[in-house]
């Protein structure tokens, strides 16, 4: 008699439980997921926030769930979820992940979205085989931030486009250190590419677009005299102290907060620096005296390309190929892909969004960034794309430990450079 | 009357079984098939999306010559011969300091313990800072007596971060190792130390040709599952280093979760190749442990 009881009540437990799981998956029918990177950037919440707001507000019923990664958790926890086919519906993800592309787990997205309303090149930087996989919702540029109140201090004057010498860069970097400052803020210790800065800059300005295309596709030896006239010049810049001693260590961050607090005169960073920069203070954001300048990476000696600057998309938001709830996916980036969005996105990050949207509309009071950005880039010629997004195993390894970490931080030679990028890279 | 006791009957071997069932199925589930599955893997070259492609023993093959993987390989030896030694020998030493009543010992045994209830990532923030080239405390003590010449970017430099982050994991797990020694220590019988004494045997002789001795079987163990631990190390390496400086810690561990996560691949095939092969070495390590030190004689006193 105990059993059958036992048994009873067994089995209308095991009942209630199908009960509740079939209630919850009909709860996520009209639920989107989006996995992303941002959530300690209060713009990119705030944007992300009003694009769900209103994509809730124009379907009925639909819910929008997004998850914040740190940003290197995102990629194994999709690469992790995509296989199991319990990724998100939308997903971020960056241009040097194309393996997310390469394996199938991204849907083409032509003929879904409003590519009308993406800026042209964006579209074009991320056609993969003639697809493309993402809505953009930033690019940005290479830039030398720098603090206008040290560089008088020094008594330097830059020229009005920027730009110095190899010679006077290096001297303007000798003063620093002098005078206690750190010449040159970088941090790796937590990002892949900010030791790469300076390096492949000047990299590009030397060999020119197409050479530099040829070095990164591994056609151009790092044997060749120009890459190792680059490589001395930057040795040269490490030997004069003008990187931080905790530059394997630093994590980015923190180089915001040494670039602020510690005497910092300049900043290698991507013009995405506004949307950590311009957030208040107590939020890591820059002092509200800081005097910040915008200049050039140094003209090189007989540089075939002196007006040329890396262009980059920031990222971008996809659809999973295995997604669900494809209708919700694509109404969500089309809300994305709004002018009102882009602007949205420029207003609170400070940083120009990958949709098309009116500039004159965009009014706060960072107009004057925008100044200083446009008068550093005037007459540019821009290459799309960083290093990562061309390199791949054991060259992007290679890439990441060596060009990135340890000759920045002056623990190999130019020689043992060379040879180590040559043996992962170089392809003959 | 037969003294032999009755065979249970056969409805206890199935209550048996169903009490068993959901651990040796958990068991099975999450160690014995992932790790077969693993083996499995590392003949394949794993497409997604598409049915995989068996390659023999390509994987192993291109194993053999990776030196990052034979340079992990030989930072993870180093750190599981180290580190138990350390561990091991510094946790003895407080253990007899603690067994000797030493003034304080309640607190110092509680101090002492609690670096092993702090979790690796509060661990590699705290060091991180503590190793910080600037500001970090290493360095500024060095600069106050007078040795700035001494100071390193710890983290930073190849020839000192392996050792940094040994002597952090040392710093986190001795106190273990200090507490099972006194246990051990405490358990020792009384008559035979007793004995020592009455014949006149002073504290170190006592300490040396006795106590030692009868716990040695303790600290063996202790050495070889530090050994076996310190094999797989992959957290704080990954938190505070990730492998850097030019691969100076790279340890087995992280080379794999690279392999899998960080290249531009999801091919996993190779990386289920490196897993095979030291799980395989693991392995060998501990059969050769279990027979190299088994205890043939029973200690008697």
């Amino acid at each position: 008699m105990r059993l059958v009881k036992r048994g009873i009540t067994l089995s209308v437990l095991a009942l209630l439980a199908v009960l509740v799981a079939s209630l919850a998956a009909h709860a996520q029918d009209k639920t989107l997921t989006i996995w992303t990177m941002g959530g300690d950037q209060p713009g990119w919440v705030k944007w992300l926030d009003a694009i769900a707001g209103n994509f809730e507000k124009n379907n009925s019923g639909a819910k929008v769930k997004i998850t914040y990664y740190d940003k290197s958790a995102l990629l194994v926890a999709l690469k992790t979820a995509l296989r199991a086919k319990q990724g998100p519906d939308v997903v971020y993800h960056e241009p040097d992940q194309m393996e997310l592309v390469d394996a199938g787990y991204l849907r083409p997205l032509d003929g879904i979205v409003p590519w009308d309303k993406v800026q042209p090149w964006a579209r074009e930087a991320w056609t993969i085989k003639g697809h493309a996989y993402g809505i953009p919702y930033s690019w940005y540029t290479n830039e030398i931030f720098y603090n206008k109140k040290l560089m008088a201090e020094l008594g330097v004057t830059l020229p009005a486009t920027g730009q110095v010498s190899q010679a006077d860069f290096l001297g303007i970097l000798k003063k620093a250190r002098a005078a206690n400052m750190e010449p040159m803020v970088i941090g790796v210790g937590d990002r892949p590419f900010p030791g790469a800065y300076l390096t492949f800059e000047m990299l590009l300005r030397k060999l020119g677009p197409a050479d530099y295309q040829k070095l990164l596709d591994g056609k151009l030896s790092y044997a060749d005299a120009r890459v190792i006239s680059v490589l001395r010049y930057a040795k040269e810049i490490v030997d004069a102290g003008a990187l931080p001693k905790a530059f394997a260590t630093l994590k980015l961050s923190d180089s915001y907060q040494v670039f602020f607090q510690r005497r910092g005169l300049m900043f290698p960073q991507g013009t995405w620096y506004s949307q950590r920069a311009f957030a208040p203070a107590d939020k890591g954001g820059q002092p509200e005296d800081f005097s910040l300048g915008v200049m050039n990476f140094p003209a090189m000696d007989a540089g075939a390309c002196n007006n040329c600057r890396t262009a980059a998309l920031s990222g971008g938001y996809g659809v999973s190929a295995d997604t669900k709830q494809l209708g919700l996916a694509t109404g969500f980036l089309k809300e994305m892909a709004t002018p009102e969005m882009g602007e949205l996105w420029t207003t609170l990050n400070n940083s120009p969004s990958g949709v098309l949207f009116d500039p004159a509309k965009v009014q706060n009071q960072y107009a004057w960034y925008f100044k200083e950005l446009d008068r550093a880039r005037q007459g540019s010629k821009y290459f799309i794309g960083i290093p990562l997004n061309f390199v791949t195993g054991q060259c992007r390894e290679t890439f990441i430990q060596v060009i990135n970490k340890a000759f920045p931080a002056g623990l190999v030679s130019v020689d043992e450079t060379v040879r180590q990028m040559n043996e992962a890279c170089y392809k003959g | 009357m037969s003294t032999i006791p009755p065979r249970p009957p056969r409805h206890t071997w199935r209550v048996i079984g169903l009490f068993l069932a959901p651990a040796v199925a958990a068991y099975l589930l999450l160690t014995v098939y992932p790790v077969l599955r693993t083996i499995y893997n590392s003949l394949l070259e794993i497409r997604p999306r598409e049915p995989s492609v068996f390659v023999g023993a390509r994987n192993y093959v291109q194993l053999a010559t990776d030196k990052t993987f034979w340079l992990a390989v030989k930072h993870t030896v180093i750190w599981a011969t180290l580190a138990p030694l350390l561990e091991v020998g510094i946790g003895l030493l407080l253990a007899l300091g603690l067994y000797a009543r030493v003034p304080m010992a309640r607190f110092f045994r509680v101090a002492w313990f609690a670096p092993v209830l702090i979790s690796y990532v509060v661990v590699s923030i705290m060091w991180s800072w503590l190793y910080n080239y600037d500001w970090g405390i290493v360095n500024i003590a060095l600069r106050a007596v007078g040795l700035e010449a001494l100071q390193k970017a710890w983290l930073g430099e190849p020839r000192f971060a392996l050792a940094a982050l040994i002597l952090v994991d040392v710093w986190k797990w001795t106190a273990f190792h200090m507490v099972v020694c006194l246990a051990a220590l405490q358990g020792l019988p009384r008559e035979v130390l007793e004995a020592a004494e009455i014949d006149m045997c002073g504290w170190v002789r006592k300490l040396r040709f006795i106590a030692v001795p009868m716990i040695a079987p303790t600290l063996l163990g202790l050495l070889v599952l530090g050994f076996i631990g310190k094999m797989k190390v992959f957290d704080l390496v990954w938190l505070m280093t990730q492998g850097g400086p030019l691969w100076s810690t790279e340890t087995v561990s992280t080379y794999v979760y690279k392999r899998a996560f960080d290249w531009n691949t999801f091919d996993l095939g190779y990386p289920s190749a490196v897993a095979t092969v030291w799980f395989a070495a693991i392995l060998a390590c501990v059969i050769l442990f279990v027979t190299l030190f088994r205890q043939r004689d029973t200690l008697e006193y």
